[in-house]
């Protein structure tokens, strides 16, 4: 056996004698490259060695503009001081933390969880440890950088909202990204970097955060920039004209000064917000800064819920507003508008009374409308049933998002049978529909889808528009736009005659004697609207609303648009505890249809652009691609 | 003869352990100098008790007879193909990939340093199987197999540097059990083919990903700026280095991952050309004792195992040294015995382990 191994080995020999060679050849050859380097280049290589200070920061792009449809700045950049940590540079961890924990008042922990985070990561890459320094602590950082090179101030930008909680909802804010959305946008953001986290600033992230460059430079033993090997410039952000109107905003945001609720302005032909109020608000300029322990509380507590978007995210009652809906399921069926039922302050319906306002004697549907008499939608609902009051819910797109470029929409209730069945196990009581039809009861809409319904009878052709922010994208060094491309239109299936019947009672609302917002008229703008007010808890005795407390006073509606033919605006105001919707909602709703059709038209940035349909694909896209 | 007699020294290849102690002390000097006065301080204590373990892992293998592991291969295979299976479906993320086992007191192991050496062992029992000048198909294939099944793994976790490391015993087992010229043409076009042409038919994009998936740092860094400050730190070593722990490049922090894969550039810098030459050197010794061992190895699954073994962890070696001086791209290899990490350093004192077995046990009437 040893024999015959012996025998086998000898091409085994052969070979390894072959790689014996090539091993040593490649051994000599890594000898000769150190030797080259080592030696012959040695000293080269040490002076290198000496000056070398070689630092890499990145720079962060300027975030693109948000400005009003007209230009106005709404969010701009200013100058801001981060501070920055080279590990590599760091002798002593504990002490630096220490060291520049006490300068800047934060625990040593915190700013160690900051370290800890970026522990994988290489440690030439500098670790974000602080935002916004004060101008006294950038001056006493740089004024220790002999004993603590380790600490570098980077000089960036800054998001500044300059009009404060002016459209603070629709602009959202921004805030550190976290851990979820950097793995979502890996590549794309570093861990400690601002992503926008609501609003605009979350939906069109990928559109105003353009991308980030980078600077190598060399500094002395003292710490000091000598000199720059390589600069990357930063791309910056696309700048984003939004459809709403400083002007108008302002009117609306003054209004809720004092006010809870909010407010839509509409072009109800493209579905451009004009204006976007929800009320009270948070000044997203706190986000961009520190937010101190105690704010956040103050914020989180808050009774009114500030950081709550009442424009698409909360749900009301529509009360009374709901008529004009039920008018169109009416008129839908067939029932002759001209028709009249008697209201006597009250009336009998499945064994039980139900109230009305008022004493409105024989009423016809645009009279219904015009004195908001429950009666009559008391008898019309019982005769249409809840499914067929839920069609016409739904016809104007209630249930359902309304496709608004912001995340995190709500669509409400439209109850019908199917409806019961399926979310509270039981069937619907005819009963409740009387309540119903009136917008009491399980209804639910949040203002903004009550904005997109008022557009559908605004138009002519009854097209349901899709509500959008998003105006035209610039791109920043060459110019070029990209406008707002409107998904596949909707509209509501009036018969003939129909529409033009419920906007008779709506007109007459607002313009003639008796109309429950009559006060609110504007000479020559013909609005068209309906109020509504919702029960907060069940009043036995309305006319002792005037003692009620705050919180049990009703919510007050107005949603209406102007000018009556051919309307240019479409308004929805909601104030809680406004008591009426005549008294708290419809001034407001006058004052913007009054600024936006007076206002003189100045040749919008859009004019232009929508002349280049090829340029209009992105925005669109950047819109959907966040909106989850 | 008495028992003691078995573990006589001159039966010890005492050459080829000096070389491998030697490198290990060295390793556990530099991991101890890059790691001084960072957050990492203290890896060079951990490397110590590597070695604890890396000892007994080379007595436990080398007091086994080979044979009776070749004879196993196949099982001690299929074994650690479950581990290997069980890590990309199962196994915890770290750093982006799935290539760990979590163990007790912050421990964790890397399989797939270890699956090395049963790949080793059922390379040499194939090539046993096989003793005419030249391969049959079949035991190609069966090679074929033995490497790839492993490799696709590790490439599933993802960890292309440790996959990487398997391809000098793909070599070794082809080119040692003897294939023809024609088969070597052939392998070679078809590998140029397969990377250049997968190279040409990528986008720009998944270029870029590639590369940063080769090198971390060109993604954090303008390019290259790892290798120029390894470079740096290399050549400013001069002849005799400036002196343990007073390398201004690795201890400021220029050199990026001094104490893992540029181990080698951090005591090229403090060590100097002297330094290297005697690393080099005890790679060489290594690989010479390890030529020796098999020469004179019992049999051929021996001579095999040892082969096998001596050529994966010196090639590693060369390409870590050539990769820290900017020859070769940087793509995450360690340097053997030296470079911190303990699965690495208790795998590489186990394969040392299984070439002593196969020294202690050269003559046949033992």
């Amino acid at each position: 056996m040893t024999e015959s191994a012996r025998e086998d080995r000898r091409p085994v020999l052969v070979r390894l004698g072959r790689v014996a060679i090539g091993a040593w050849v490649v051994f000599l050859s890594l000898f000769g490259v150190y030797w080259v380097e080592q030696i012959l280049r040695g000293d080269e290589f040490a002076r290198q060695a000496e000056n070398n200070r070689e630092r890499s920061v990145p720079v962060t792009a300027p975030r693109g503009l948000i400005l009003d449809r007209n230009g106005a700045a709404m969010a701009e950049n200013e100058p801001s001081f981060a501070l920055l940590l080279y590990r590599r540079e760091t002798r002593d961890l504990d002490g630096s933390l220490q060291y520049v924990a006490a300068l800047l008042g934060r625990s040593r922990e915190d700013l160690l969880k900051k370290v800890e985070r970026d522990r994988t990561n290489y440690d030439f890459v500098p670790v974000l440890l602080e935002e916004n320094l004060t101008l006294a602590e950038v001056g006493a950082i740089e004024a220790r950088t002999l004993e603590h090179p380790e600490f570098v101030v980077q000089t960036s930008e800054r998001r500044t909202y300059k009009n404060g909680t002016v459209a603070a909802h629709a602009l959202g804010q921004l805030g550190e990204v976290s851990q979820i959305q950097l793995a979502r946008m890996s590549g794309r953001v570093r861990p400690g970097e601002a992503v926008g986290q609501k609003g605009v600033e979350a939906a069109y992230q990928d559109l105003l955060a353009g991308s980030s460059g980078a600077r190598t430079f060399i500094i002395d033993s003292y710490g000091r920039e000598t000199a720059e090997l390589e600069r990357v410039e930063p791309v910056p952000g696309n700048t984003l004209y939004l459809t709403i109107d400083l002007g108008l905003q302002q009117i609306a945001e003054e209004y809720f000064a004092s006010r809870v609720g909010a407010a839509v302005a509409l072009d109800p032909k493209t579905g451009e917000i004009l204006a976007f109020v929800s009320s009270p608000s948070v000044d997203p300029n706190l986000f961009t800064r520190r937010v101190s322990r105690k704010e956040w509380a103050e914020i989180l507590e808050d009774p009114d819920h500030p950081l709550n978007d009442r424009v698409l995210q909360n749900l009301y009652s529509p009360g009374s507003v709901w008529k004009a809906f039920a008018a169109y399921g009416i008129l839908k069926r067939g029932i002759d508008p001209s028709e009249r039922v008697h209201c006597s302050g009250a009336a009998t319906f499945y064994g039980r009374s139900f109230r009305c306002h008022g004493v409105h004697g024989n009423v016809d549907l645009a009279t219904a409308l015009q004195v908001s008499c429950d009666v009559y939608f008391y008898t019309m609902g019982k005769r249409l049933g809840i499914d067929e009051l839920a069609e016409a819910g739904h016809a104007f797109g209630f249930g359902r998002p309304t496709g608004i470029d912001l995340s995190h929409e709500k669509v409400g209730i439209v109850p019908s049978n199917a409806w019961s069945l399926s979310v509270r196990k039981h069937p619907w009581y005819p009963g409740e529909t009387i309540s119903a039809v009136i917008g009491q009861g399980p209804v639910l809409v949040s203002p903004l889808q009550m904005s997109r319904a008022f557009a559908a009878l605004a138009n002519a052709d009854g097209a349901l528009p899709t509500p959008h922010l998003f105006h035209i994208g610039e791109n920043f060094r060459s110019g070029e736009r990209f406008i707002y491309r409107p998904p596949v239109k909707e509209s509501v299936p009036f018969p003939p005659g129909v529409r033009e019947t419920i906007v008779e009672g709506l007109w007459r609302v607002v313009n003639v004697p008796g109309g429950t917002a009559y006060a609110s008229r504007v000479a020559g703008l013909d609005i068209c609207g309906k109020t509504g007010s919702v029960q907060v808890v069940g009043q036995k005795d309305t006319k002792k609303a005037h003692l009620l407390s705050y919180e049990l006073k009703d919510h007050g509606w107005f949603a209406g648009f102007a000018p009556r033919s051919d309307p240019k605006i479409v308004v929805v105001v909601f104030v809680e505890h406004g008591e009426h919707g005549a008294s708290a909602a419809a001034p407001l709703a006058a004052k913007l249809c009054a600024a936006w059709l007076q206002k003189p038209r100045p040749a919008l940035p859009g004019a232009e652009a929508a002349a280049r349909p090829a340029a209009a694909q992105e925005a669109p896209a950047a819109g959907a691609g966040n909106g989850g | 003869m008495s028992r003691l007699a078995v573990f006589l020294p001159r039966r010890i290849d005492l050459t080829f352990l000096l070389a491998f102690v030697v490198l290990t002390a060295v390793g556990i000097a530099m991991v101890y100098s890059t790691t001084f006065g960072t957050f990492r301080a203290g890896l060079s204590g951990r490397q110590l008790l590597f070695v604890v373990f890396g000892l007994a892992a080379a007595a436990v293998l080398a007091f086994i007879d080979y044979r009776i592991l070749l004879r196993y291969s196949p099982w001690i295979f299929a074994a650690s193909l479950l581990v290997l299976v069980y890590l990309p479906l199962f196994g915890p993320r770290i750093a982006g990939s799935k290539s760990w086992i979590r163990l007790w007191g912050g421990f964790q192991i890397q399989p797939s340093e270890f699956v090395k050496l049963s790949v080793a062992l059922l390379l040499a029992r194939l090539l046993e199987g096989d003793d005419r000048p030249f391969l049959s198909g079949k035991t190609v294939a069966a090679i074929a197999g033995t490497i790839g099944v492993p490799v696709i793994l590790i490439l599933l976790q993802p960890d292309l540097g440790v996959a990487l490391t398997y391809m000098p015993m793909a070599g070794t087992a082809l080119f040692f059990g003897g294939l023809r010229a024609r088969w070597w043409i052939l392998l070679i076009v078809l590998g140029t083919l397969l990377v250049g042409g997968s190279w040409f038919l990528l986008k720009e994009y998944q270029k870029d990903r590639i590369r940063t998936f080769l090198d971390p740092g060109l993604a954090a860094q303008g390019a290259g700026y790892q290798v120029r400050q390894a470079r740096i730190a290399i050549g400013s070593g001069g002849i005799a280095g400036k002196g343990w722990m007073k390398g201004t490049q690795s201890r400021l922090g220029f050199l990026p991952v001094r104490h893992t894969d540029f181990i080698f550039a951090a005591l090229a810098e403090e060590w100097g050309f002297l330094g290297v030459s005697g690393i080099l050197g005890l790679y060489g010794l290594f690989l010479a004792r390890g030529f020796a061992i098999a020469r004179d190895a019992r049999d051929r699954g021996g001579a095999m195992l040892t082969l096998i073994l001596t050529i994966n962890i010196t090639t590693e070696a060369l390409v870590n040294v050539a990769m820290n001086v900017g020859v070769l791209p940087t793509t995450g290899i360690t340097l053997p015995f030296v470079s911190y990490g303990g699965s690495s350093l208790i795998a590489c004192w186990g394969m040392a382990g299984l070439c002593l077995s196969v020294a202690y046990r050269r003559f046949v009437n033992v």
